[in-house]
């Protein structure tokens, strides 16, 4: 087969797969809006089928005795609500949509991964050699990065907060960044475009899924601050303290490689232009995301500051990764000018 | 009541600033800082990449322009501004881990605490019966501790103190060290490395001299007189370009040299490949291939025929389709000099009347197009660009028309000049190849400071420094009574058994802490066991 058809069977699969995510979108939303406690009419219903109900939540309550989370809105509304419809069980439907959500995902991450493999057999190369590619790279390790976490964690109720951006990222990758598929420039042929770039989309994967999951955990957090309102999914989720334990774990591993990103593109820039480092745009906004996230560490670690607090400063970090790839790629002169736009 | 403020002299002021300083509040603001401070290098054209768009910059906003300059935003990373910053951040930082080296060096001699009295109500904790007296479960305690790699301490007959993950701050006082190095291996490679860029015309060559480079940028402790005095000459330059119609036309596909090296003089030639990404090392320094363009060859010959100039003349490529612009000075022309300026076109347009711009960035299509001015080449004696003409005191030759002469030239074309001023031919096309040679010292501690760098952060954020302690007290002889104090489900013979109780605690939050109090429980009951 020749280059150009299988780039043609790559911007299949990748046109099917955002199908399918779209999908797997409403399935979330739905599951989202099903997750909230059950009304008293409905726990009626639900005493009539007792069948339906019921099994263990023990995934997400293991920890629960440990944490030092202040008695939640969510515990009052579970233990009101527990005799009927068996503590915090989500209902049928909501359980029905999480399970094609999931499904959904795995097959669209499936064609995802299809879709980056073609592209990368059609080019004889990595195929993460400008914008596009890379912005496709990266949605496909965020995909591949929750379809595994999802199982393990029961994280059905991230799905949209992971597969929003997910379709963003890859709605803007076929529009905006879109470019044919071509041979590398010269600069660029080196196994370190291998190890520099993919450990740079494993980080972006890494601080992506970090900033799905500080947001549900800001919001959780706001939620247990407040009296007891209307009923919301968030009830559902995780309780604050264990999800702000996860934000953190997440972007220390996306930290970790941040910072092996940065030290690998300052080798390959010692091979490449002389220098390991010049202030280059990208240097520079990288250096500003590492010193960001440096910062949320270091503020996590330090008593006296709330974790809430230290939450934003990783969420203005991945706003730093956006502008690091989307306005430096595009606006500022640089030597990384590998858009190809 | 009267509330009397302390007074402070000048060593409780110095002493207050030092704290305020090595605080982590202050430490996260200037790390903070410092990634704000960084980003007008990004906005903003900077000198040490591009002085020629900071030119531009000012140029084109010459109200602001200024201002930008006397703030040093043209020049960010060597402010006073950025410099301050990241000094206070180092000198806030050494303030930080000094005395924790201190604490960590003691801790790291020191024995593990003393088991406190309520072990329940630590962290994690678990409890266990087992066979045997207390001196039998505590030292299989401190043998499976032992062996999960803690340090062990029996401070008294009831207990053992255990302690690990003191890599942990090891790897974070590591960390900061190592970014302290990285910073000394930068000023090294400033003040002791150099770079000089030169322009090559395929079959040139040159030595490395102060004098020889067209931009020669030492650093302040470079001895510029002791340079590695190697030659080199570039023998082939091969750059191909996308030839395909469509988006990605005129995208470079190809671009390497073959260079010969003489090391010393009096040394053997060399003859050795140069491609991007594999610069090639002569004599501790290295030369990278960096940039291309073309050197038309120019012969300008006075009216009796005689050569005054005929050279291989780089013209610098001015956009993705290598429009190149470029001078030729006939200093030696009489009665006045001769000056010759314009655009060379790789791929000029072929349609008559067409722009003088490049369709395409390779030769498939050669023009020359030169203005001819004839008067003083340097005015003053002033040094001026290789690349451009003052003008001042020159006057543009005029052509048969009257109007100023424009020369358009192919290659094996040759013009003759009116007024008896001679003649001028464009012989062929060559390239060139911007070389750059780089001397960098400090790059291997840079290096060396950036590994450590990364190990010590794995070390500190994926060790957990843990404390365990076990106490354990003998059962009276009654077994009922001991299986139901003890809830646990003991049922061997008579004999004298023991209560192991396990607490841990962790310097963070540590989820798995009550997992390994577990796990160490199963063990000493499996040791318990009768083989």
């Amino acid at each position: 087969m020749n280059p150009t058809t299988l780039a043609s069977y790559s911007n299949l699969a990748l046109y099917s797969a955002m199908l399918v995510f779209a999908f797997a979108m409403l399935a979330f939303t739905g599951h989202l809006a099903a997750l909230r406690p059950v009304t008293r009419d409905e726990l009626k219903e639900l005493a009539r089928e007792p069948a339906l109900v019921g099994g263990s939540v023990s995934g997400q309550e293991g920890e629960a005795a440990t944490t030092d989370r202040p008695a939640s809105a969510r515990r009052e509304a579970s233990d009101s609500s527990a005799t009927a419809a068996g503590g915090l069980e989500p209902s049928l439907r909501a359980r029905k949509l999480a399970s094609s959500g999931i499904a959904l995902t795995w097959l669209a991450t499936a064609l995802l991964t299809g879709s980056v493999v073609l592209r990368g057999v059609a080019t004889s190369r990595p195929p993460w050699g400008n914008m596009f590619e890379f912005a496709t790279a990266a949605a496909c390790a965020v995909s591949i990065g929750y379809s595994v976490l999802a199982k393990r964690n029961r994280w059905e109720w991230l799905g949209l907060f992971v597969v929003g951006p997910v379709l963003l990222t890859l709605g803007l990758a076929t529009t905006a960044f879109y470019v044919d598929d071509a041979e590398l420039m010269p600069i660029l042929r080196s196994y370190w475009l291998l190890i520099h770039v993919t450990v740079a989309i494993l980080a972006v994967a890494s601080f992506t899924l970090a900033l799905a999951l500080g947001v549900a955990y800001l919001l959780v957090a706001r939620r247990e601050g407040q009296e007891h309102k209307t009923a919301s999914f968030l009830d559902a989720l995780p309780s604050a303290a264990r999800l702000e334990r996860t934000v953190y774990a997440t972007n220390m591993v996306g930290f970790i490689l941040w910072t092996f990103t940065l030290v690998a593109g300052a080798i390959w820039a010692q091979k490449a232009w002389g220098s390991y480092w010049t202030w280059d745009p990208k240097e520079v906004w990288t250096f500003v995301v590492w010193c960001l996230y440096a910062g949320y560490m270091h503020a996590r670690a330090t008593a006296g500051w709330e974790p809430r607090k230290a939450t934003y400063l990783a969420l203005i970090g991945y706003a730093a990764v956006i502008v690091n790839f989307a306005v430096v790629n595009v606006f500022f002169v640089g030597q990384h000018s590998y858009a190809g736009l | 009541m009267t509330v009397m403020a302390a007074r402070l002299g000048p060593t409780g002021w110095a002493r207050w600033a030092w704290r305020q300083l090595t605080s982590m509040r202050t430490a996260l603001f200037l790390l903070m800082l410092l990634a704000v401070a960084a980003v007008p290098g990004s906005i903003f054209p900077q000198r040490s990449i591009d002085a020629g768009r900071v030119a531009n910059y000012l140029v084109s906003h010459p109200t602001i322009g200024p201002w930008l300059d006397r703030l040093s935003f043209f020049d960010v990373f060597s402010s006073p501004w950025f410099s301050a910053i990241y000094l206070l951040l180092v000198i806030s930082l050494l303030g930080c881990i000094i005395p924790r080296m201190r604490t960590h060096v003691s801790a790291l001699r020191s024995l593990p605490p003393r088991a406190p009295a309520r072990l329940d109500r630590l962290a994690a904790y678990a409890q266990i019966v087992v066979d045997g007296d207390v001196e039998t479960a505590l030292a299989a305690a401190e043998t499976v501790l032992k062996k999960r790699r803690f340090r062990v301490a029996r401070h008294d007959a009831g207990s053992v103190s255990a302690e690990n993950g003191y890599l942990r701050e090891s790897g974070n006082l590591l960390f900061h060290v190592g970014l302290c190095a990285i910073i000394v291996g930068v000023a090294v490679g400033h003040l002791f490395g150099w770079r000089g860029d030169i322009i090559v015309p395929v079959g040139s060559g040159f030595s490395s001299t102060m004098t020889s480079y067209d931009t020669m940028n030492p650093g302040p402790l470079v001895n510029t007189s002791k340079l590695p005095p190697f030659q080199l000459t570039l023998d082939a330059l091969t750059v191909t370009f996308n030839q395909q119609a469509g988006g990605q036309l005129g995208v470079p596909r190809q671009f390497s040299a073959s260079i010969t090296t003489v090391d010393k003089p009096g040394d053997a030639p060399v003859k050795q490949p140069l491609d991007l990404n594999a610069p090639v090392g002569i004599d501790g320094s290295n030369v990278y291939l960096l940039g291309n363009g073309y050197a038309p060859v120019i012969t300008v010959r006075d009216a009796s025929g005689k050569v005054l100039y005929q050279e291989a003349t780089p013209f610098l490529p001015q956009d993705n389709s290598y429009r190149s612009v470029g001078t030729v000075k006939v200093t030696s022309a009489v009665p006045e000099q001769l000056g010759l300026s314009g655009l060379f076109l790789p791929t000029a347009d072929p349609r008559a009347g067409a722009e003088p711009v490049s369709i395409f960035p390779g030769p498939d299509n050669p023009e020359l197009i030169l203005a001819v001015y004839r008067g003083t080449l340097f005015p003053g004696d002033l040094p001026q660009s290789v690349y451009t003409l003052n003008t001042s005191q020159m006057s543009p030759v005029a052509g048969a028309d009257g109007k100023p002469l424009v020369l358009r030239l192919t290659p094996g074309q040759r013009v003759t000049l009116p007024n008896g001023l001679g003649s001028v031919s464009f012989d062929k096309v060559l390239r060139w190849g911007g070389l750059s040679v780089r001397h960098d010292p400090g790059k291997q501690v840079t290096f060396g400071a950036a590994v450590l760098t990364i190990l010590a952060l794995l070390a500190t954020l994926l060790v957990r420094r843990r404390r365990l302690f076990v106490r354990a007290v003998e059962l009276p002889e009654d077994p009922a009574e001991g299986a139901a104090s003890a809830q646990a489900d003991w049922s061997g013979p008579a004999g004298r058994r023991t209560v192991v109780r396990i607490g841990g605690i962790s310097r963070t939050t540590d989820p798995a802490l009550n997992a390994l109090v577990a796990s160490i429980c199963d063990e000493l009951t499996e040791r318990n066991r009768p083989a």
